[in-house]
């Protein structure tokens, strides 16, 4: 029987569609399975020198995977051990920042213990909070407005993807120390809750966006001014925005 | 007109009744409905990775989309243009001979060049509701792959009203348009004309 080329037309959609769904669950665990062999390396080196001490050797070691970012150390803090599991090292504490793919944003990702704080900003109209604890390397975060971000992490990097507004962003980013890292301003102007973020990178190029109205439900957002790194300082026409660092190693901002 | 063609065999003699030609439409509408649920149950059931299949030449998965789906809209334009021609609504212009094949081909590019976006979409990102942006194009998605198998089932068949095949193409040509502004569009006007 022949078949009428309107349903060869189907037929060929249809095993498109499957040969791609089946291709991107395979490479669901694909990505998985990478990040498990970059850390296995980390934690071989790791592993050697876990014995005689933990600080030091621990990040000299952490350094190796993070050779990606010329600038950047690891954020491994001196006086906590990474732990390893499954092939992973997980640091307790680490500020991870960097753009996502395609240069539509940046992103800062901060563990600190049980808890972890990320930021998602373009330094305009899409952003995104987000809150989440940490679980054996693996992060599942969720914000406002259905944002949600889900990540591997280990000595030096992390990568993932931040789902925001409904455009998956896609990131492989790098530990850093401060004054790169994730800074926060929250303000009462007005009556508004005006909540600010600002996002340094490794090079020390910074990212801003601020919600004027933070406690709606749907929190617009635009520009937010340039912060002073120095003073730690953002000028939002009259007001002065004082911003936090939301830092793995101290704890600030948790 | 492949609809008013009556085979001159005098031994299979079929008469058309408007109610037989009407009801030829249950098996592919049937079908197409099938494909919109499945769509959308497995977008909401499937919980989203964020994460798919990858495609070389492009910086990001949005913008992957973005283009292909943009891509989709200049085929299915063409889709629009050759179909008037073809019915001769354009007077100035007789159909060519190979309108025809000009109508199915860049028919199927535009939908294969949806395949991957689609694929992303439920995967990555599964069926939403939470503005009316996600909520228009998640429900414009599933009808949109519904209407469009109704229409190519519906080209099988002999004997559908004139109405049928320009209805439904008009109608997948609108749902695409829909999805379009919703999703690339949307994309381009957030984050510019990026490659």
């Amino acid at each position: 029987m022949r078949i009428p080329t309107p349903v060869i037309t189907l037929i060929a959609g249809v095993a498109l569609f499957a040969g791609l769904l089946a291709a991107s669950v395979h490479q669901v665990s694909d990505k998985k399975a990478a990040l498990a062999a970059a850390s296995a390396s980390a934690a071989a080196s790791t592993s050697a020198s876990t014995a005689a001490s933990t600080g030091a050797t621990a990040t000299a070691s952490a350094a190796q995977p993070s050779a990606a970012g010329a600038s950047a150390t690891t954020a491994l803090s001196p006086s906590a051990s990474p732990t390893a599991s499954r092939g992973f090292v997980v640091p307790p504490h680490a500020n991870y920042v960097g753009k996502v793919q395609g240069n539509l944003g940046s992103v800062a990702v901060v563990v600190h213990d049980t808890f972890a704080i990320a930021y998602f900003c373009n330094g305009s109209t899409q952003e995104a909070w987000l809150k989440g604890t940490p679980h054996d390397g693996k992060l599942s975060m969720t914000g406002k407005n259905h944002a949600t971000l889900t990540a591997n992490y280990a000595l030096g990097h992390a990568r993932g993807t931040v789902v925001v507004d409904g455009i998956a962003h896609v990131f492989s980013i790098i530990a850093v120390h401060r004054p790169s890292g994730l800074f926060e301003s929250i303000a009462i102007v007005r009556g508004a809750t005006v909540k600010a973020g600002w996002i340094v990178l490794a090079d020390g190029t910074q990212v801003g966006s601020l919600e004027p109205d933070s406690t709606s439900a749907d929190p617009a957002a635009q520009t937010a001014p340039k912060l002073d790194l120095s003073t730690l300082t953002a000028q939002d026409g009259s007001t002065t925005l004082h911003a936090t660092p939301i830092d793995a190693e101290t704890g600030s901002g948790f | 007109m492949a609809a008013q063609f009556e085979p001159p065999a005098p031994t299979r003699l079929e008469p058309v009744q408007p109610a037989t030609s009407a009801g030829l439409l249950v098996v592919p509408a049937l079908v197409g409905c099938l494909v919109a649920l499945t769509l959308g149950i497995y977008g909401r059931l499937h919980s989203p990775t964020g994460v798919a299949v990858d495609i070389a030449g492009f910086s990001s998965p949005g913008t992957v989309k973005a283009w292909l789906a943009s891509a989709a809209v200049v085929f299915a334009l063409v889709q629009v243009g050759s179909s008037l021609v073809m019915y001769g609504k354009v007077p100035w212009i007789a159909a060519p001979s190979w309108i025809g094949g000009l109508h199915r081909w860049s028919g199927r590019i535009a939908f294969i060049l949806t395949v991957p976006v689609v694929v992303h979409c439920l995967y990555a990102l599964g069926f939403q509701t939470y503005n009316a942006r996600v909520l228009v194009h998640s429900i414009a998605g599933c009808l949109f792959f519904g209407t469009f198998t109704v229409k190519m089932l519906s080209l099988t068949r002999r004997g559908m009203p004139a109405w049928v095949l320009p209805v439904l193409g008009g109608a997948v040509f609108a749902l695409l348009v829909l999805l379009w502004f919703t999703s690339a569009f949307w994309f381009f006007s957030v984050f510019g004309f990026k490659r």
